[in-house]
């Protein structure tokens, strides 16, 4: 068989899958955001070009859900990111007697999303949340209703990121942690001979080879955070009076609750071309140049 | 003798803080598992106590004897199964070859991999609730399987993709010299040489799908319900039933937990793609 049969032949059945199943799903989208579709009768469909994306522009419940988005995803990944890097450091520190923290950390990294969302939940809920009867047990809050995790409206959007930020802390732990100790040892011994402080060495020589690593982990806890549902949904729905409700449930909801076909398809589309690009975009600025 | 001092005390306090950290995010499963064990009056308690006052399976036998869930666990098994069992029929092939034979069209291949991963789930969910519809596969098994396969095969193809990359070129020349054809020297030099990889991947891919929510919500309604979405309608079905539902989070956790435990390692490899050694 000549070669590029060969290719051809081991490469199709994968290739036509995902063009079946992603590919035509996207141009099927795409196709959906320039219609009106009517609910009772979807084959009255009209074609209105782009007044959809003009709606969804303009909306003010899509705005909002778009910056709680950011919001949520920041927050998650900011607290991720800190608790990990930390983590990693002192495993590192404690190198050979961190075998059983680091089995032990990894433990909700496969958790199933929805299992998290409910068990973080039960955690905030009401009067039963453990947390806030800790918490005033420990004198930081004066009684156990003082916090209300996840009905106070200003609160719950951070309070839902609780659940992701236990989930995949240990992930940018563990990454961070096979970072650091493909270090060269003796880089690090060399700054120590020409007089630079614990503070210098980490700055000057450990986190510039942590680069591509943190750019890893930037790239997918970023875009995964920015994309969650289940987590939320499982909590929240993303109540109370959409103050949780991020970008996915938005198109969810205007979809399944209110099937506005044309419009969800427009702001999924948006949402789609922001992410790809995001990535593409941390990609080629952080990733890249530290592979060149 | 003072420096020696203050260097044991650093990393004292080290330790300490490790283990603290350790500590706080093992606590909240472990107060999920205690809590599931409590008898049904005592979970919602006020106020909450961490260990159970009396070890009980009620809510575990609540869960068993519902209709719903024992059919949704199976319903996923089911599910997560062939899902595995088709992204590795169509990922192995396509990842090595992306791998080996470098050459734009596999080059592009592997970036429309990287840029379907990246796509969100609700994005795809409509259309392809649209197609499902279309083909007659809404609300069943092979439906939400194609579903989750094409979330799975991206991941699966990145991932196999990596392990092929560190094959040595030659082992399939060599088998060629023996008069293997390509085809040959893939399914009995190559395939055997990458198990361990292979197995990772298939690892990923039943996650993929044991973990997967939202296409499950979409595009099943009754007759092919995962248990993530039985699990969340215990909410409104049955009212707050906290023990129960956590008995039944629990053991659909379990088995993930424990493979994690286990399999530590090769799971931090490939979740990153093998960009960082595990």
């Amino acid at each position: 068989m000549k070669e590029p049969t060969f290719v051809a032949l081991m490469l199709s059945p994968a290739a036509v899958f995902l063009g079946l199943l992603v590919a035509y799903p996207v141009v099927l989208l795409i196709w959906n955001s320039f219609y009106e579709v009517d609910l009772v009768n979807p084959a009255g469909r009209v074609w209105i070009g782009l007044e959809n994306y003009a709606d969804a522009l303009t909306s003010r419940r899509i705005r909002e859900s778009a910056s709680r988005t950011l919001q949520y995803a920041s927050f998650a990944l900011l607290f991720e990111f800190l608790f990990g890097f930390c983590a990693a450091l002192l495993f590192a520190a404690i190198a050979e007697n961190s075998r059983w923290h680091r089995t032990i950390f990894a433990l909700p990294i496969m958790v199933p999303p929805i299992v998290a969302g409910l068990l973080w939940r039960f955690l905030l809920v009401g009067d039963i949340g453990i947390l806030n009867h800790w918490l005033a047990g420990i004198g930081v809050i004066s009684d156990p209703g003082a916090i209300r995790w996840l009905s106070d409206t200003d609160l719950v959007i951070y309070s839902v990121a609780f659940a992701d930020i236990w989930l995949t802390t240990s992930f940018v732990a563990l990454v961070s942690y096979a970072g650091l100790t493909n270090i060269p040892k003796d880089l690090i011994e060399a700054a120590r001979m020409d007089g630079a402080n614990a503070l210098k060495r980490f700055w000057h020589v450990t986190l510039p080879l942590m680069r591509p690593v943190i750019a890893v982990i930037v790239i997918v806890r970023g875009v995964d955070a920015a994309k969650t549902f289940d987590l939320i949904w499982i909590q929240t729905q993303g109540g109370p009076r959409q103050a949780s409700e991020v970008f996915s449930m938005n198109i969810y909801q205007r979809m399944v609750r209110y099937g506005d076909l044309g419009e969800a398809s427009a702001s999924a589309t948006l949402f789609l071309i922001v992410m790809v690009l995001l990535a593409a975009f941390a990609y080629w600025k952080i990733w890249k140049p530290a592979h060149g | 003798m003072a420096e020696r001092s203050t260097f044991d005390m650093g990393r004292t306090i080290v330790q300490a803080l490790a283990l603290l950290l350790v500590l706080s995010f093992a606590v909240p499963y472990v107060y999920l598992v205690m809590t599931s064990l409590k008898p049904a009056a005592h979970v919602q308690q006020i106020p909450p106590s961490f260990l159970p006052n009396r070890i009980s399976v009620e809510n575990y036998l609540t869960v068993i004897n519902t209709q719903s869930m024992p059919r949704a666990f199976l319903s996923s098994v089911a599910v997560a199964v062939l899902t595995t069992i088709l992204s590795l029929a169509l990922s192995v092939p396509a990842a090595y070859v992306a791998a080996q034979y470098r050459r734009p069209i596999t080059v592009f291949f592997l970036l429309f991999a990287l840029i379907t991963r990246m796509v969100p789930a609700v994005s795809l969910g409509v259309p392809l609730f649209q197609l499902l519809k279309s083909l007659g596969l809404l609300d069943t098994t092979f439906g939400l399987v194609l579903a989750h396969t094409s979330a799975a095969v991206p991941l699966v193809l990145l991932l196999l993709a990596a392990f092929f990359d560190g094959l040595p070129k030659e082992m399939e020349e060599a088998a060629r010299m023996d008069g293997c054809s390509r085809f040959q020297a893939f399914l009995y030099i190559v395939v055997p040489v990458m198990k361990s990889g292979i197995a990772i991947s298939a690892l990923f891919a039943f996650i993929t799908s044991w973990n997967e929510f939202l296409y499950a919500l979409l595009l099943t309604s009754q007759n092919s319900k995962t248990a993530p979405i039985v699990i969340a309608e215990f909410n409104s079905v049955y009212g707050l039933s906290w023990g129960p539902m956590t008995a039944a989070a629990v053991l659909y956790s379990l088995p993930v937990v424990l493979v994690t435990l286990v399999l530590q390692k090769q799971i931090i490899g490939g979740l990153t793609f093998g960009a960082v050694k595990g």
